[in-house]
C-alpha cells in the first residue's frame, strides 16, 4: 500500500464526489420540499456544459467567468419551469402520490425536449475545448489544473450550501419546511418563497456542475441521463429529503467510485455504483446517516 | 347495449387477425408496433396500475427477454424460447421481488431504474469480456407475419390476465394496496403475497416481448434492449390513458403509437421534442388521463343531441 497511491485515488475521488454533491443537493431540494421527482436534472448539467462551452469557443469567455453567467441563466430557467408548469400543479395536486408521478412524467417530458432541442440546435457531435490542462504536483500526485480548480469550486460551493441552509433564515425555512410542511407554514413560511428560491438553487447548482464538468468531460447532448442517475444514487446514499446528507453523500459516492475504478477496471464503474445504490436502498433505504444529521 | 360492446371486440379481434392478409408490409409492422406497446403497457398496468407501484424494471425485463433469445436461438424451437423467456423474466422477477417491494413510493421508482442499468452494465461488460463485442446478430428469423401471430397472442394473454386480475378478488387487493397499504394489511390481506405475485405476472410478458422483438431487429446490444426509454414510454402510455383501466391504457398506447408514426414521417427532427410537448401538455391539462375527457365529452355530445332532437 502506497500511501501516494491511495492519495491519488483520494483525489480523484474528491473530484467527482464534489460535482456529485452539487448534482445531489438540487435534486433532493426539489424532491424534499415539493416531492417532485426530478428526471430532468442531468438535461440541466447538460445545458449548463454547452453554455460554458459556447461563451469559451465563441466569446472567449474563460469558464471561471462563466460560472456565474451559468449560475444566473440556469436559475431563470428554473424559475421558468417552476412558474409554467409546476406552480398551479402543486396548489391543485389531491394526493402526494399523484404529484409524485406526474412530475416525473412532466420531467421525462422535459428531459426528452432538453436534450432533443440541444441535439437538432447544437448536433449530436462530441465536443470539448481545452482549458487549463497544466499538471500540478500535489504532494507528489499529478492533477491537472483544471480538475483542481473544479474541487476548489466544488468545496466552496457545499460549503456555502451548508451555510447558506444551516446559518441563515432562508435555509431554517427550507429545512422546516422539508421536515413538516403544514407545521412550517402555520409558522409563518411562506411555500411560494421556499418552492421558487429551491427550484432555482437547484437548477443553477446542475448548470455549475455542468460549467466544472465540460472542462475536463466530453459534452454531447445526452449526457445529462447518467448524470441523474448518478444523482439520485446520491441522494439516496445519503437519504432523501436530508441535504446534509446528499453533500457527503456525493464524496463518498466519488470516493467508493474512485478506489473501485482503481482496484478493477473502468468498465466497472457503472456496475459497481448501481450495486452500491441497490445495496444501500435495500439494507438502509432511509440513507447511510439515517435521520442523524439535518 | 352489452351485444353490440361485443361484437365490436369481436370485429376488432378479427381485423387484427385478417391484416396479415390484405395490408401491406408498412401496415403490419405498425400494427406490429401497436401490439407490442399493448402488451408491455397491459402488463405494466398489472403491477404498477393497480397497485401503484411504479415500476420502471420493465427494460430490464424486455432486455432479459432479447438476451434469452439471442444466446437460445440456434438450439431451441424459437416459439419454445418465447415462453421460457417469460418464464425467466417472470422467475427474476419472483427472485428479487420480495426485498425490492419493500421498498416503497419514489424509492421503489428510483431502485427499478437502478436495476434497470445496473443489469444493462453487466451485459454489456460481459458482451465485452466474453465475446468481445457489443451486440449480437441473428439469422435466419422468422417472417414477420409469424411474429405478428405470436405477438397477437402474446398481448391477447395479458390483456385477458389483466382484466380477469381486476375482476378477482387479486385485483380488488392490488388496488387496496394502491389506497393504502397499512389498513390493507391490517384487515387481513396478505400484501406481500399479492404485490409479488402481480410483479411476477406483470413481469412474464416483457419477457415474451422482448424475446420477440429479437427476432424481428435481428440485431440487439445491451444498449437498445435495456434501454430505460422503453420503460418510460410505457409509463408515458398508460398515463396519457389513465392508469386503472385495461381499456383506457389501450387507447393511450393506440394513440400515441399512431401520432408517434405520423410525427416520424413528418417531422423526423423534431418528433422527440413534440412528443415531449405532449406528454406536458397531457399530464397538465388532463391529469385524469385522456380518456376520462374523451368519455365526458362523448357523454356531453350523446346528451345534446338527444335533447336537441
Amino acid at each position: 500500500m502506497d500511501p501516494k497511491w491511495i492519495f491519488q485515488i483520494f483525489l480523484t475521488g474528491l473530484v467527482m464526489g464534489g460535482i456529485y454533491a452539487l448534482i445531489a443537493v438540487g435534486l433532493n431540494l426539489i424532491y424534499g420540499t415539493m416531492r417532485l421527482i426530478n428526471i430532468a436534472h442531468g438535461e440541466l448539467i447538460m445545458l449548463g456544459a454547452y453554455i460554458t462551452y459556447w461563451l469559451y469557443t465563441i466569446c472567449g469567455i474563460s469558464p471561471l467567468l462563466s460560472i456565474f453567467i451559468v449560475l444566473v441563466s440556469c436559475a431563470l430557467i428554473g424559475l421558468a419551469v417552476y412558474k409554467g408548469l409546476f406552480l398551479s400543479m402543486i396548489k391543485n395536486s389531491k394526493s402526494v402520490k399523484t404529484l409524485e408521478s406526474n412530475s416525473l412524467l412532466i420531467f421525462f417530458g422535459l428531459s426528452i425536449g432538453f436534450s432533443n432541442i440541444a441535439c437538432l440546435l447544437w448536433t449530436a457531435d462530441i465536443r470539448g475545448y481545452t482549458y487549463m490542462t497544466r499538471v500540478v504536483h500535489i504532494c507528489g500526485v499529478p492533477l491537472m489544473y483544471n480538475r483542481l480548480f473544479a474541487l476548489i469550486v466544488s468545496l466552496v460551493v457545499c460549503l456555502l450550501c451548508y451555510t447558506l441552509l444551516h446559518k441563515t433564515m432562508l435555509g431554517k425555512a427550507i429545512r422546516a419546511f422539508i421536515q413538516n410542511k403544514e407545521a412550517s407554514q402555520l409558522t409563518g413560511i411562506r411555500p411560494n418563497l421556499i418552492y421558487k428560491c429551491s427550484f432555482s438553487l437547484a437548477f443553477a447548482l446542475a448548470g455549475l456542475a455542468g460549467c466544472l464538468l465540460s472542462m475536463f468531460y466530453e459534452i454531447t447532448p445526452f449526457m445529462g441521463f447518467p448524470y441523474t442517475i448518478i444523482a439520485f444514487i446520491t441522494v439516496v446514499l445519503g437519504g432523501l429529503g436530508n441535504i446534509l446528507g446528499s453533500l457527503l453523500g456525493g464524496f463518498i459516492l466519488g470516493l467508493i467510485e474512485s478506489l473501485g475504478v482503481n482496484l478493477t477496471s473502468p468498465g466497472f464503474r457503472p456496475i459497481l455504483t448501481y450495486s452500491v445504490f441497490i445495496f444501500i436502498i435495500l439494507i438502509k433505504p432511509k440513507g447511510i446517516f439515517g435521520r442523524g444529521v439535518y | 347495449m352489452k351485444n353490440i360492446y361485443r361484437g365490436c371486440l369481436f370485429l376488432i379481434l378479427l381485423c387484427f387477425f385478417l391484416l396479415p392478409y390484405v395490408a401491406s408490409d408498412y401496415y403490419i409492422a405498425l400494427f406490429f408496433n401497436v401490439l407490442m406497446w399493448i402488451a408491455l403497457t397491459v402488463s405494466w398496468v398489472i403491477l404498477s396500475g393497480y397497485s401503484g407501484y411504479i415500476s420502471l424494471a420493465h427494460s430490464a425485463f424486455f432486455g432479459l427477454g432479447a438476451y434469452f433469445m439471442a444466446l437460445t436461438w440456434s438450439y431451441l424451437p424459437y416459439l419454445l424460447i418465447i415462453f421460457l423467456a417469460g418464464v425467466l423474466s417472470g422467475g427474476f422477477a419472483l427472485a428479487i421481488g420480495l426485498p425490492f417491494l419493500k421498498v416503497r413510493g419514489p424509492y421503489f421508482v428510483i431502485l427499478t431504474l437502478g436495476l434497470t442499468e445496473f443489469v444493462k452494465f453487466i451485459f454489456v461488460n460481459l458482451e465485452i469480456k466474453l465475446g468481445g463485442t457489443v451486440g449480437r446478430v441473428l439469422i435466419q428469423t422468422p417472417s414477420l407475419i409469424s411474429l405478428y401471430y405470436c405477438l397477437l397472442i402474446v398481448s391477447l394473454a395479458s390483456i385477458v390476465t389483466a382484466i380477469w386480475i381486476k375482476r378477482s378478488k387479486f385485483g380488488v387487493a392490488l388496488l387496496s394496496i394502491k389506497e393504502d397499504e397499512d389498513t390493507a394489511n391490517s384487515v387481513g390481506i396478505n400484501t406481500t403475497l399479492y404485490k409479488l405475485l402481480a410483479f411476477g405476472i406483470s413481469s412474464f410478458t416483457p419477457g415474451m416481448v422482448g424475446a420477440i422483438l429479437a427476432l424481428r431487429h435481428s440485431y440487439i446490444d445491451p444498449y437498445t434492449v435495456f434501454s430505460p426509454i422503453i420503460s418510460f414510454q410505457v409509463i408515458v402510455m398508460a398515463f396519457l390513458g389513465g392508469v386503472e383501466k385495461v381499456h383506457s391504457a389501450i387507447l393511450g398506447v393506440v394513440m400515441l403509437t399512431f401520432l408517434s408514426e405520423a410525427l416520424w414521417v413528418r417531422y423526423p427532427h423534431a418528433y422527440l421534442i413534440i412528443l415531449g410537448v405532449i406528454v406536458i401538455i397531457v399530464v397538465k391539462f388532463m391529469p385524469l388521463g385522456m380518456l376520462h375527457y374523451v368519455e365526458v365529452i362523448l357523454k356531453r355530445k350523446i346528451h345534446e343531441f338527444f335533447t336537441s332532437s
